[in-house]
């Protein structure tokens, strides 16, 4: 039975991005206003996907190296650097 | 059940006679160099393998307990070589440092041969309560060419375990656009809920179009009369051919706007499509052409002997 993409699943209001991360929403506030997250939809309480994966990304760092928020949001940031850099080396390349 | 024999040791890449601060030393360098997010999104499916390896032979050789129940029992095996666990191996065990990324229920047959599945957790003990155990989330790539991004539509994807899923390729999916599917990640153990599955869409490059932003681009290329007289031209849009107005004096580069015709946004709105004009002059002029252009140079009222910018 095919799956039909509702809006939930390309942007997040706060309350879901929070159970999309397994953080609670007091947490999620900090990080916010710590700037490690930022709203990236329509309005300033929208949150793409994209933020969600990211956040978990950096949890998951927080939790399993050790690392802290601020240097796992900077990993984050960087890894993606480098996926955006290997897709134009390969875009490039076809060319 | 048939499993390989796995070598902890070296998976760590140390010495039966590691101490366990080798042991911690070796781990957290291998964590840190194969942790599946530190790895691009192409990458990670194949580092979280290694990293879940990593973590089971830490698991093991960092539990003094397991440690010397995998030196006693291992004694004699090859990594690689077909295992028979000895009689009364098995049993439940208990997780002494939960990552977020051993989901339990991830570790090898070889494991669950030697140590059993995890069935409890806690201070509790071995009957203690059973604690739910979220699935891991999975990121994929989801590859989209740009006729999907005008169309929309359905796609199938597998997703691991071998599932199909059908995704609704949304309006407003671009390059780097995620979609997470929510519980359609790992399975979570013991009734934990599943984990979210996140698709990353890439856009293959196309050989008609260039997508920048919600516009694309396409190649006008014109004759030299058509670009100096203007006229009407037929161009294939994604929507069907049009008759696109190309109007006199139009330069190499020129963006010509085809309103609407471009990526469709999430507010059912589209972006735009420009053909660029470029000029293309006849490489093996005909003899009425050639006096054609020997007319047009000797009428030529043009100030300089050459056109004094592009």
């Amino acid at each position: 039975m095919p799956r039909t993409i509702r809006p939930g699943e390309v942007l997040l209001s706060f309350d879901e991005l929070a159970t999309a991360a397994g953080i609670t929403r007091g947490r999620l506030g900090r990080l916010i206003r710590l700037g490690l997250v930022e709203a990236t939809g329509p309005t300033t309480s929208t949150f793409t996907a994209g933020t969600a994966a990211q956040l978990r990304r950096m949890i998951r760092l927080h939790v399993d190296l050790g690392v802290n928020y601020i240097g796992a949001a900077i990993i984050v940031d960087l890894v993606q650097r480098l996926e955006r850099l290997q897709a134009e080396m390969a875009r490039r390349r076809d060319h | 059940m048939a499993v390989k024999f796995r070598d902890y040791y070296e998976v760590l890449g140390v010495p039966r006679t590691a101490t366990s601060d080798d042991i911690k030393r070796a781990y957290r360098q291998l964590a840190r160099k194969h942790h599946p997010d530190l790895q691009p999104v192409a990458e990670r499916g194949r580092a979280a393998e290694r990293f879940k390896e990593i973590n089971e032979a830490y698991e093991v050789l960092s539990d003094p307990e397991k440690r010397s129940k995998y030196d006693t029992v291992g004694a004699g095996w090859k990594g690689g070589m077909d295992f028979t666990p000895p009689p009364g191996a098995g049993g439940e065990w208990r997780s002494a440092d939960a990552s977020s990324f051993d989901d339990l229920g991830g570790f090898s047959d070889f494991f669950a041969s030697l140590f059993g599945r995890p069935t409890s957790t806690g201070r509790g003990g071995r009957t203690g309560v059973r604690i739910q155990v979220p699935g891991n989330d999975v990121e994929a790539e989801l590859p989209l060419t740009v006729e999907d991004l005008l169309r929309g539509g359905k796609r199938r994807i597998t997703v691991n375990g071998g599932r199909s899923l059908d995704v609704q390729i949304p309006p407003g999916a671009r390059e780097g656009v995620v979609m997470r599917l929510a519980g359609q990640g790992g399975p979570g153990v013991n009734g934990g809920p599943a984990g979210d599955l996140y698709l990353h869409i890439r856009t293959a490059p196309d050989p008609h179009y260039r997508v920048t932003g919600d516009d694309l681009e396409m190649e006008l290329p014109l004759w030299p009369w058509q670009a100096v007289l203007g006229g009407e031209v037929r161009v294939d849009t994604p929507d069907g051919p049009v008759t696109l107005k190309v109007p006199p004096g139009t330069q190499s580069g020129s963006r010509l706007r085809l309103r609407g015709r471009g990526l469709p946004r999430a507010d059912g709105s589209r972006g735009d499509l420009y053909a660029i004009a470029r000029i293309v002059v006849p490489e093996r002029p005909s003899a009425r052409e050639r006096e054609a252009y020997e007319a047009l140079k000797r009428g030529a009222t043009a100030p300089t002997d050459r056109p004094a910018r592009v």
